[in-house]
């Protein structure tokens, strides 16, 4: 009996493999949609952020920062120990009630980043989320021009 | 047909058939389960420090979503610890096939012949899921709810009735077991019908019959084979074979025009939003209402959820398709092609839920260190690694993995919508076009679906 | 062994392991030398201390094995040198302690952890033989005959906050009668004033230079050391409530009135950054009503938790909220 063995996981059936000029098309724009450069050209300055822990929330939950920005988070934990992770930056802070924490860095990388307490607060501890962004959400468009891409790539070449 | 059957390999047979590694591997199991629920009743009430909680809700629920369903389709369901106290009594034994089996033995209502109990039991657990996944103790009780449910229903009823028709997690592992590529079939359908004992599904002196009461000649998909090789160890014939196949090879079929299973992908898909939304987001009202379950915040939240999912989502897709056989020309039942179509979220709906479990995931894995050492919390350490800061994996790794599923499954949704279409409406020039026409607005649901999902997830 | 045995042996083992594990944990903890306690720190809507009355044996060790149940606690004992340990949710912490003299000694949760806070005490009763310690002397207020609820304001306050380097600067030898600590904790910065006022010698000298060498008063009646301390002592018990800079904005400020013993219509945390109440206070009576708490209002008592020294050492510092100290 013949056999075949598909590789990549997002890959549906062998029919595909019949139209490889227009899988290499699909996935050159792919790649030029991901990875083309896009000036933002937003100037970088001083800020400093004040955000407010409470179980479970941060106050406020999404913050917005220039690329390049010097910023500094200070952290005010409003009833118990409470602390602050960001992804992507690997920086922590950690706040008692009446001792609020400082923080500085530099918003260098680009992008949307989650910060997540890092002290356990009570059950929803792992779930106390708040989100960071640099810069406009490049990413998000970038994904979701891809998905328009990829909807009509289904649709037509997928379709046998 | 590409199929390559496992079973050629004398090693796998032998393997497969057997009962050996299904024992070691289920007891292995029942073993964390039991450990679950006593470090669940009896240990900390702190969830991430509880073997209860991050064991089930981390370990297993990554092994289960990321690797078991979409490679093994219902490969759980074979080594899962629920029905084994059920099945002993009902077989007198452990390994051996019993001559009579024990147990009232009703056969299960055929009205209930469906995924509805499902459906409502998983949408209970979701509108409480915020509270089963933090408190140690209701995941404790929650566990040993459905271990005594499944062993209760085993004394009553026949075979597996509890795993093919009640277990909120065999629902939607057997529907997204569909995209998996492996799969249990004859090898020669002809040979079946003239077997006149049919073996495989009464019971012989090899084995049992099938505990899923499926008619292995009678399987064209996954979703309600638990992969426990029974039927390999009665077939008289050596007729049954193994396959890797390609993924997803069960999409699409006939519809038929149950709706039960379409409300199971509606289910997933809204409850992949809800939770990423809920759990995930910053919106910590929102958090505080799903946890406080019995007060109105939390009835303002359940409420949503059900209506979300029972109502709003099937309610636009239909309109999608509505609009889709608007463009096309009507052709046939709109039950039948809302059913059909409903098809095209299978790929979607497992896409959104592998994207979500990759980011609690990752980021509190290193729990599962300190928590093998100390499973109750109570101070042991087993292993040496008590001790330990939680570390975030993957943290700029993970938001492009999701994407990248996101848009993998929008795309394989894409194409499994339009192949869809051609089935309907045919393969040639006019018909193909109608496909495409008829399709398009099922399309554009998923990809504001998928959307919605990356924003909630990397936004 | 036949198959089925061994299956069976295989399945009773890998039932009875984890349920062997829990039995453990159930059963009390074995005993070492001395007594082994085990308290559960919970936020004290929730409990507080569990449990949160020992009694012991003065003179023996006592080993305290600590776990919070929800938050991050610590765990003190008051008015005593022995360093305060986190007890953080779901794992141990260990603490051993002999009471050499017997008598009862409180312990108390040194990590914010709510509105209730400071309400997380318990008792440990030291039983035994050996001389009680005697009774402490009585506070300043209570010699002075200090009303601690009455209002004090300042009938004249400064224009600007005080400074002493203002003070320090003007180079002019001040009084000996209000030099020194028993001048400064029994009388407030407004009688300073006046006295210095009345004194010919700083006739020539405008109210704000005088409030000046009042600060510079204030400061030289203490330590850098004590203001240190009293600086942590500040920020680890008091800002949550009274606020960073002491204007009473403090994170928990808001949930005080009809928080735990709190009266509903009780007043928020006193505003120590308002000069008019704080130069008309002498530092007797903020000594006095931190040691005795504030009777119906949020305002916790301190008198088990802080020793005199801990407690000069915070009233020496909340001036530094109305008075300019350093550059």
């Amino acid at each position: 009996m013949p056999f075949s063995t598909s590789r990549s996981p997002s890959t549906p059936a062998n029919h595909a493999a019949a139209r490889p000029a227009a899988w290499a098309g699909f996935l050159s724009l792919a790649l030029v949609v991901l990875l083309v450069p896009v000036p933002t050209g937003a100037a970088s300055g001083e800020r400093t952020i004040r955000i407010a822990a409470s179980s479970y929330a941060y106050d406020p939950g999404v913050v917005s920062v220039n690329p390049g920005d010097r910023v500094t988070i200070e952290l005010v934990a409003q009833d118990v120990v409470h602390g602050l992770y960001l992804d992507g930056y690997g920086i922590q802070l950690r706040a008692d009630p009446g001792q609020t924490a400082r923080l500085t860095f530099t918003a260098s990388r680009p992008g949307t980043f989650r910060f997540r307490c890092s002290e356990t607060c009570g059950p929803l501890h792992p779930f106390m989320i708040g989100r960071l962004s640099v810069g406009p959400n490049l990413t998000l468009l970038r994904w979701a021009g891809l998905g328009l891409l990829a909807s009509v790539f289904g649709l037509w070449i997928l379709r046998r | 047909m590409t199929r390559f059957d496992l079973l050629r390999s004398p090693f796998l047979a032998r393997l497969l058939r057997s009962r050996w590694p299904r024992l070691i591997l289920s007891v292995a199991a029942l073993a964390g389960f039991v450990l679950a629920i006593a470090a669940g009743l009896a240990g900390t009430p702190v969830g991430s420090r509880n073997f209860g909680i991050i064991a089930v809700w981390i370990a297993w629920w990554a092994a289960l979503i990321l690797v078991a369903v979409p490679i093994a389709g219902r490969g759980w369901c074979s080594i899962c610890p629920l029905p084994l106290p059920g099945e002993w009594f009902q077989r007198g034994g452990i390994l051996a096939p019993a001559a009579r089996r024990r147990g009232l033995g009703l056969r299960w209502p055929r009205r209930l012949r469906n995924l509805w109990i499902q459906n409502a039991g998983f949408a209970l657990l979701a509108i409480s899921s915020t509270v089963i996944l933090t408190r140690p103790a209701v995941t404790g009780a929650l566990l040993l709810g459905l271990i005594g449910a499944a062993t209760v229903v085993s004394l009553v009823f026949e075979r597996r009735a509890f795993c093919k028709y009640l277990c909120p997690i065999g629902g939607f592992v057997g529907l997204y077991s569909q995209v998996a590529p492996v799969e249990l079939r004859v090898r020669d359908a002809a040979l079946c019908a003239a077997h006149r004992e049919k073996t495989c599904y009464v019971g012989g002196p090899g084995g049992e019959g099938c505990p899923w009461q499926v008619f292995p000649a009678g399987l064209t998909r996954n979703s309600s084979c638990g992969l426990c090789f029974e039927c390999l160890r009665t077939c008289p014939y050596d007729n049954i074979a193994v396959n890797l196949r390609p993924f997803g090879a069960d999409l699409p079929r006939p519809a038929g025009r149950r709706l039960d299973e379409a409300f199971k992908s509606f289910l997933m898909l809204g409850s992949a939003l809800a939770y990423s939304a809920v759990l995930l987001g910053p919106w910590g009202e929102i958090k505080l209402a799903a946890f406080r379950v019995g007060t109105p915040e939390w009835a303002a939240f359940a409420g949503g959820f059900l209506a979300a999912t029972f109502l709003a989502l099937p309610g636009a897709f239909a309109l999608h398709v509505a609009a889709g056989r608007l463009l096309a020309g009507p052709r046939g039942n709109f039950r039948e092609t809302l059913a059909s179509y409903s098809q095209a979220l299978v790929p979607l709906g497992l896409a959104a839920w592998v994207a979500f479990s990759l980011s609690f995931v990752f980021s509190n894995l290193s729990y599962l260190w300190p928590v093998l050492s100390d499973p109750f919390g109570a101070g042991w350490d087993l292993f040496g690694t008590a001790v330990g800061a939680w570390t975030p994996y993957l943290g700029a790794a993970v938001p492009t993995l999701q994407a990248g599923i996101l848009i993998g499954g929008l795309a394989w949704a894409a194409g499994l919508a339009s192949r869809i279409g051609h089935r309907l409406l045919g393969d040639d020039k006019r018909g193909s076009r109608r496909a495409l026409l008829q399709a398009s607005p099922v399309v554009g649901f998923a990809f504001v679906v998928t959307v919605v999902q990356l924003w909630l997830l990397i936004g | 062994m036949r198959p089925e045995h061994l299956a069976r042996l295989l399945v009773i083992l890998g039932v009875l392991l984890p349920l062997a594990g829990a039995a453990i944990i159930l059963l009390p903890p074995l005993g070492r030398n001395g007594e082994v306690i085990e308290v559960h720190a919970r936020v004290a809507e929730d409990g507080g201390w569990l449990p949160s009355e020992l009694v012991v044996p003065a003179g023996t060790p006592l080993t305290l094995r600590l776990t919070s149940d929800d938050v991050v606690h610590g765990f003190a004992i008051g008015r005593s040198e022995t360093q305060a340990v986190d007890v953080l949710p779901g794992q141990y912490s260990e603490l051993t302690l002999t009471f050499d003299r017997p008598g009862r000694y409180t312990y108390y949760c040194t990590r914010w952890c709510g509105p209730g806070h400071w309400r997380m005490r318990g008792t440990i009763e030291a039983q035994g033989g050996g001389a009680t310690p005697s009774s402490a002397a009585e506070p300043p207020y209570v010699r002075l005959g200090l009303d601690l609820d009455a209002p004090h304001p300042a009938p004249g306050v400064p224009e600007r906050r005080p400074s002493a380097i203002g003070g320090e600067a003007l180079g002019i030898d001040l009084p000996a009668g209000l030099r020194g600590r028993a001048y400064y904790e029994t009388h407030s910065p407004y009688q300073a004033f006046q006295s210095l006022r009345e004194q010919g010698s700083f006739s020539r000298l405008g109210d704000e230079r005088v409030w000046d060498l009042v600060a510079l008063l204030w400061r030289q009646a203490t330590t850098a050391r004590a203001l240190e301390a009293g600086r942590a002592l500040y920020a680890q018990n008091c800002a949550a409530c009274h606020g960073e800079g002491g204007g009473a904005d403090g994170v928990m400020a808001t949930s005080l009135p009809g928080s735990l013993g709190g009266a509903d219509d009780a007043p928020g945390p006193a505003d120590l950054a308002s000069l008019e109440s704080m130069m008309g206070a002498r530092p007797a009576l903020l000594h006095g009503k931190i040691l005795r708490g504030g009777m119906g209002t949020g305002m916790p008592y301190f008198g088990p938790i802080f020793t005199d020294g801990q407690l000069w050492s915070l009233v020496d510092y909340l001036w530094t909220f109305t008075m300019e100290y350093e550059e």
